[in-house]
């Protein structure tokens, strides 16, 4: 049924958070008039958040990039042709690549484009470049999870779908805000905990959800393997966990059980703060339930012990059977809306598709057969690793394909410094952000309304995302960009559409075999998904994807955050996200959202705002060992008493010039989420004029 | 009891699942009925009247009932023409079209269940009061035309049942029954966190996106004679 | 399709009263009385901050009641325009109020001193009109006179007697059905006993409740209740006023039973704002009833735990209606909602309930004390059991309420027990069972008064009042004044009751001379009324508007 008011509507994938909404998008005269959620959608079942169905307008703001730009010698950046563009890119490319070899460029992917963008643009580096210096941004915010369900489970993804929510008696919220962060998520958990689920919320920060809890623990900042410890003991010490499963289906319990065993409620409340009782309750109710789950997001991750607790988070599921069955599953909840499909792709220093190593002979035999050239058997460096490589003048060269780091990565000043020692920075966007103003050549890219290809969703599934408009100006589709730069630099990939990159993504990875763009269809494939087209919308519901098939339980005792608080730095910083803003506000800050919300501020418990003498509204400093900025207190109970918060959607606040190099320990996923500050209240003493001296005589 | 229902809709024999409404029924054999107030995301309301159909009773009868809150019996026979179901369905219809002081936008649910009963919002049985015209347009996206709310309780349901949030309630009682969100506020003021279902599940545009709005004023000044305004 | 969801709202409230606490009516009705006057925006958000119950919702419910919508003086008089008050002085009476206070209808003086309400009604029909200030009720003859001149004094209440040997609604209730259910009946003994009896409802439906009892005992759940109607909304209705306040133990005994049979451990009584003297005396008997160890845990050591909370309504007609009278108990706004479910599968707070009207429960505790055989013999000349309280307006020789026998007829009722029209006036027509029941004209009086004939003539037993218009009545004012009513108080959930009364009213409401109201198309209205609606008060009203039609037809102007 067409409505009569639009040119047409096209279905597609939302391109803000991870949850995936399916959306179609209502168009009229080449612009984006509405966007309503597809019924069929089954992330959102009809849903969709004020991101998605509102925040389009930026897609025709006047901001938009419409033609490539050049930085001239006196260091403005000029429009130019693509032909010039692509003429300065092969041109500085190759002499780098000539002079200081290829592992001197590196390329970043980004987390926002297609996963037949991020494809292309591995190969770009891995095959045209020759280089694995390729990373993408989900480093700095779910590496951790993919690394421990990888370690503990065998694959990178939930082991579930949006679905179990649905059918799962009882669910722990740890470390995510869903409510702001990925609204159709937290609608659906809070439709469920009013139809009886037993939510318990664990975060520093009473969250909306926590109301609709039956418990809310609220442990210190960087303790939550203690929390996830405890949370295993009591469920040991009460007989509640799965002898046959156990025994049937994992490896390594005796030492991970020996290890819970030190962690009795008594200790655990010594450590987080958590009161015993709490931890007590909170276990009963996930493991008494017939089927649970465990979501979590970046308050998990985001810390210098993020992986560690993801396997400890899993460690919990194992114990107690619950995993591989709808309604137990495990639920990350995926930051951006293609954080699992970038990765997937091999978008990574160390692996290629299917996170199969760089190193492993076999799966660089198969693309060297179907690429045609040789490729480095050497591990690439990681975006923390680049930074500290081009500061130090090892790396030369960076191609940063839709990422804004000088606004999003931690230690900013250090990320800038590492900008401004680069020989050579291109930078593919929509917009100019704080990393262009860095970038030697600006390439005008396309936003996912202008685009076809696919997203994978936190559920691992793979989705269709169709071009409603035409890119603005000169601008171009990414891939259109990317495989061009590749064929000018003397390696055409032979890729005409991003449909044809998913049939060479199908034939070089084991989990996307029966994945073409006509089988993903309306409502998506959920990887694994078989020669034949049978997905997987629950992992593991007979044997774990390890050689034996057996799930693999850790033994991590609980470790100190990597940032702590002393006198001069007292109160512990956590940074998430808002509602109405998506991630640097690149793309929401250029919508009507910015009229609900046209700021940010520091939320700040009462009794630390009497202590230091701050009012509600009042103008802070807010200082960390690595920078300081500028921002509005706002008193608030939400908050536990010692840790205060503030959202990173600003770039004039620019929160993460704060947050230091501590970073997970098996990742380098920064810590954004505990950093020691001090909080000041500015003077409200009046500025003083400077004396005027004597009146003139009369 | 068994685990699939046997219901005929107009002659068309279909099995359906225990739980199942008339309604889904009737949609199961292909025989689709009006509706307003329903929508699949939601639960039943039963306020618009508007799928009542005629079912057979067991003492030779017809029963005229309404599809969305009926529950479907093993054996019912279902008559979705029924003459005076429809009649009803048309003159509720009718008394809707009478309390809006326009007409429906053409592309609205509720025009569309307007044409499918062949009613012409110029040609009504019945005149009287009309809703009283008042606009909050103060959110940056969502516009809220009272007058052209019909009462159907979908946003409210959608706000309560989708998203969770009961920003918005419905007021007032009898013919002046209307919606409010917040303290009768507007959805700036109010809880709203701007998710759009409300907008999304209205019949009759009363919640739409104020982009649309401006569409349909660029359609219009498009359409009229020489460009002028219309 | 998406898996059905329950009420959200009610399951926010039901966790809300996981501990003893107010409901968002209870407290908005609490600050309408307060001293601002009127229900304002930071009631609403002080209330939404303690109920847990989003503000939208408190907003709604502050926007349905009529206790809430109108503003407050010092001194709140309110007028009844029940159908009473209507057939003894038109509405005179509500006329020399606004003149001689100075303020219109639903406004209050600019100074706050004095405010007018409307109300329908106040349950004094045996000595109309009635005018309440404050909590006092003043009715009959010069009561206006007396409210203008601040002096207003409580009306006599009404006579209450029987036309039984042995009365059974009359007698003051004294426990004998409890104690003998308690000391030798099973639960399901008390079940049957009562389904074996025959009683129906009373209030209006006329379901069997013994059935309507299985349903709920046989509804899964540890938690049940029972639930009360005492809005006795019809106007021209004072029964179960007179039922509340002259015979309280013998409700609450039947509620008890009902407890008892269905497995229910609380019950509630809703009782309408606008008797301001029934919840008092409920209460009394209440605590009357625990210090004799009647109510509360292990009653007379049975192991039955039973308690009794009495709850004040806040101005809703259709607040009568089942579905409607559980949300009003929950707080909420008093809409109906869809059946099924049924009350007794998810009910108070979704749980199975019990709803009966009061004068039902009342017919209980006989049928407990003395047998199901007993209470059918009570009406020997009727196939309908039991035996039923009937009310007579003011305009009768012998107003008040009386117990008489069903199968009596309606001419024998008026004649011989309401002793025919005071001051020599004639009937000209008597509207029995409230707004919703048919008008039957002089000539039709000989019918029997019972649930099975009286419908075969457009009548209902309906709550049982008898309601005599004389022969000054202009019938097309009654059919305006029922209309208004009917639209003042339809809820506004569904469609046909929403707008169709409104435009039913509106054709009657056109000033004289206005072109005859067209006949076909008010028959298309009430069709759509009857057929259309949701609940009883859409599908009931056509009913006296028809038989007016068909009885009086040259007076309606119609054409």
């Amino acid at each position: 049924m067409s409505d009569p008011r639009f040119d047409a509507t096209v279905p597609t994938t939302c391109g803000y958070c991870g949850v995936g909404c399916r959306l179609e998008a209502h168009v009229a005269g080449d612009r984006v008039r509405s966007i309503t959620p597809a019924l069929d959608g089954p992330a959102n079942e009809g849903h969709t958040c004020l991101k998605g169905r509102f925040a389009h307008q930026f897609s025709r703001h006047r901001e938009r990039l419409t033609t490539p730009l050049i930085r001239d010698r006196a260091g403005t950046l000029r429009p130019a042709t693509w032909e010039q563009a692509f003429g300065r890119i092969v041109d500085e490319l190759q002499r780098i690549k000539g002079a200081h070899g290829p592992d001197a460029i590196a390329g970043l992917a980004s987390s926002r484009a297609t996963n037949e963008d991020c494809w292309v643009m591995a190969r770009l580096m891995r095959a045209a470049i020759g280089t694995n210096n390729i990373d993408n941004c989900s480093r700095v915010c779910h590496s951790p999870t993919s690394y421990a369900l990888r370690k503990a489970l065998g694959l990178s993804g939930a082991t579930g779908s949006f679905r179990d929510i649905d059918h799962a008696d009882a669910a722990i919220l740890i470390g995510a805000n869903p409510t702001e962060g990925h609204p159709v998520v937290g609608a659906r958990i809070k439709q469920a905990a009013l139809r009886g689920l037993q939510l318990v919320t664990i975060d520093p920060r009473r969250i909306e959800l926590s109301d609709h809890a039956v418990l809310h623990l609220a442990p210190r900042p960087g303790t939550n393997a203690a929390v996830m410890l405890g949370l295993a003991h009591v469920v040991l010490r009460e007989g509640l966990t799965d002898e046959p499963f156990i025994a049937a289906r994992t490896r390594g319990w005796d030492e991970a059980r020996s290890l819970i065993e030190q962690y009795d409620p008594d200790e655990v409340q010594r450590i987080t703060g958590v009161p015993a009782g709490d931890l007590e309750s909170a276990a009963l109710v996930y493991a008494q339930a017939p089927d649970a789950a465990i979501l979590w997001g970046l308050g998990v991750t985001e810390h210098k012990y993020g992986s560690e607790v993801v396997q400890l988070i899993c460690n919990l599921a194992l114990m107690t059977g619950k995993i591989g069955r709808p309604g137990s599953a495990l639920l990350p909840l995926r930051g951006q809306n293609n954080v699992q499909g970038s990765s997937d792709m091999g978008a990574l220093p160390d692996t290629y598709s299917d996170y199969r190593p760089v190193t492993d002979e076999a799966t660089a035999r198969a693309f060297e057969t179907r690429w045609g050239v040789p490729l480095s058997r050497r591990k690439g460096m990681t975006i923390p690793q680049m930074f500290d490589a081009a500061v130090a003048g090892d790396l030369k060269a960076m191609y940063i394909f839709g990422e804004d780091v000088a606004q999003t990565d931690p230690d900013t000043h250090h990320v800038v410094a590492a900008l401004e020692r680069l020989e050579f920075v291109v930078c593919q966007d929509i917009f100019e952000t704080e990393t262009t103003r860095h970038a030697d050549v600006v390439l005008p890219a396309s936003s996912f309304l202008e685009k076809t290809g696919t997203f994978t969703n936190a559920e691992r599934r793979v989705q269709l995302v169709g071009a409603a408009i035409t890119p603005p100006g000169e601008a171009r589709t990414d891939f259109a960009i990317l495989t061009e730069l590749s064929a000018r630099l003397g390696h055409d990939m032979g890729l005409a559409t991003p449909a044809e990159a998913m049939h060479e993504i199908a034939a070089l990875t084991p989990n996307f075999a029966g994945v073409s763009h006509a089988r993903v269809g309306r409502t998506g494939l959920q990887w694994p998904v078989a020669a034949d087209g049978t997905d997987s919308p629950t992992l593991y519901g007979q044997r774990f994807a390890h050689p034996d098939g057996l799930a693999a339980f850790a033994a991590l005792p609980h470790r100190e955050p990597g940032d702590q608080t002393d006198e001069e730095f007292p109160l512990v910083l956590i940074t998430g996200r808002r509602l109405q803003h998506y991630n640097a506000g690149t793309m929401t800050r250029r919508t009507a959202n910015l009229e609900l919300q046209d700021g940010d501020w520091l939320e700040i418990h009462p009794a630390d705002a009497a202590r230091l003498g701050v009012t509600d509204g009042q103008r802070v400093e807010v200082r960390s060992r690595t920078g300081r900025i500028e921002t509005d207190a706002r008193i608030t109970e939400r908050i536990e008493p010692g840790a205060v918060f503030t959202a990173f959607h600003f770039p004039e606040i620019r929160t993460n010039v704060l947050v230091g190099s501590s970073a997970d320990v098996n990742t380098s996923c920064p810590e954004y989420k505990v950093v020691a500050v001090a909080v000041t209240p500015f003077d409200e003493e009046p500025a003083m004029r400077p004396a005027l001296g004597e009146p003139a005589a009369a | 009891m068994s685990d699939r229902l046997s219901v005929t809709v107009d002659g068309t024999a279909v099995e359906v699942p225990p739980g199942s409404t008339v309604l889904q029924a009737a949609r199961a054999a292909g025989h689709p009925v009006p509706v307003l107030c329903f929508d699949d995301r939601l639960t039943p309301f039963g306020a618009c009247r508007v799928c009542l159909v005629g079912v057979e009773g067991r003492d030779g009868g017809m029963d005229v009932i309404a599809s969305c809150t009926t529950p479907a019996r093993d054996g019912m026979v279902v008559h979705t023409r029924e003459d005076r179901a429809r009649r009803v369905a048309a003159a509720v219809v009718e008394l809707v079209l009478s309390e809006l002081p326009t007409p429906p936008a053409p592309h609205t649910e509720l025009a569309a269940v307007a044409r499918e009963f062949d009613l012409e919002p110029g040609a009504l049985r019945w005149t009287g009061e009309q809703r009283a015209v008042r606009h909050d347009t103060r959110h940056p996206y969502l516009a809220l035309q009272h007058e052209l709310c019909i009462s159907c309780g979908r946003c409210v349901r959608a706000c309560d049942e989708i998203q969770g949030t009961f920003a918005l309630t419905a007021v007032g009682r009898g013919f002046h029954a209307g919606i409010a969100a917040g303290i009768d506020e507007g959805f700036r003021d109010s809880a709203c966190v701007s998710c759009g279902a409300c907008a999304d599940t209205c019949p009759t545009d009363a919640i739409t996106e104020l982009s649309l709005l401006d569409l349909a004023t660029e359609r219009a000044q498009a359409a009229a004679p020489n460009g002028a305004p219309a | 399709m998406l898996a059905v969801v329950p009420n959200n709202l009610v399951e926010l409230v039901r966790r809300h009263h996981a501990v003893p606490a107010p409901t968002v009516l209870d407290l908005l009705s609490a600050a309408a009385a307060g001293g601002s006057g009127t229900v304002t925006a930071e009631h609403v958000r002080d209330v939404a901050a303690r109920t847990g119950v989003p503000e939208a919702t408190v907003h709604g419910v502050s926007t349905f009641y009529d206790d809430l919508l109108t503003p407050r003086g010092d001194r709140h008089v309110r007028v009844c325009t029940g159908t009473a008050c209507f057939a003894a002085c038109g509405e005179d009476h509500v006329r020399r109020l606004e003149d001689g206070l100075g303020v219109a209808v639903g406004e209050c003086a600019q100074d706050g001193s004095v405010s007018l309400a409307e109300t329908v009604c106040l349950g004094y029909c045996h000595s109309a009109p009635a005018v309440r200030v404050g909590d006092t009720v003043d009715a009959g003859p010069g009561a206006v006179d007396r409210v203008l001149a601040g002096a207003s004094a409580p009306a006599a209440e009404p006579p209450l007697r029987s036309l039984l040997d042995r009365p059974v609604l009359t007698r003051p209730g004294d426990w004998s059905g409890l104690r003998r259910a308690l000391g030798g009946m099973s639960p399901a003994q008390l079940l049957d006993a009562v389904e074996e009896a025959g009683l129906r409802g009373r209030g209006g439906a006329g379901f069997s409740t013994g059935a309507k009892w299985r349903f709920a005992a046989n509804a899964p759940g540890t938690r049940k209740f029972v639930v009360v109607n005492g809005d006795e909304g019809d106007p021209g209705s004072y029964i179960d006023k007179a039922l509340m306040e002259g015979n309280p133990e013998l409700l609450i005994e039947g509620m008890a039973l009902a407890g008892y049979a269905v497995g229910a451990d609380h019950g509630f009584v809703l009782v309408r704002s606008e008797y301001p003297r029934s919840k008092p005396a409920l209460e009394a008997a209440v605590a009357r009833a625990h210090a004799a160890g009647l109510l509360g845990s292990d009653i007379l050591g049975s192991g039955f735990s039973f308690d009794v909370t009495i709850v004040l309504g806040a101005g809703s007609y259709v607040v009568g209606e089942e579905t409607a009278l559980l949300a009003c108990l929950e707080g909420l706004r008093g809409t109906v909602s869809a059946r099924p479910p049924f009350p007794a599968q998810e009910g108070l707070f979704g749980l199975p309930t019990v709803v009966n009207n009061v004068e039902t429960l009342c017919n209980v505790p006989v049928i407990a004390a003395c047998g199901p055989q007993a209470f059918q013999e009570l009406s020997p000349d009727s196939p309908t059991a039991g035996s039923k309280l009937v009310c007579f307006n003011e305009r009768f020789a012998n107003p008040g309420v009386v117990e008489v026998p069903f199968g009596t007829t309606v001419r024998q009722l008026c004649e011989e027990v309401g002793g025919g029209l005071r001051d020599g006036r004639t009937i000209k027509a008597v509207q029995i069972g409230g707004p919703l029941g048919g008008i039957l004209p002089a000539s039709l009086l000989d019918t029997p008064f019972d649930l099975h004939t009286l419908p075969e003539v457009g009548a209902m037993v309906g709550h049982g009042s008898i309601l005599a218009f004389d022969e000054t009545t202009d019938m097309r004012e009654v059919t305006r004044h029922l209309l208004r009513f009917g639209a003042h108080e339809s809820c506004g959930k569904c469609f046909p009751c929403r707008i169709g009364l409104h435009r039913a009213h509106e054709e009657f409401a056109a000033p004289p001379g206005a072109a005859p109201i067209d006949r076909a198309r008010l028959e298309a209205l009430l069709e759509a009324l009857e057929v259309g609606s949701l609940c009883a008060h859409g599908s009931g009203m056509p009913a006296p508007i028809r038989s007016l039609i068909t009885h009086f037809e040259q007076e309606l102007g119609l054409a």
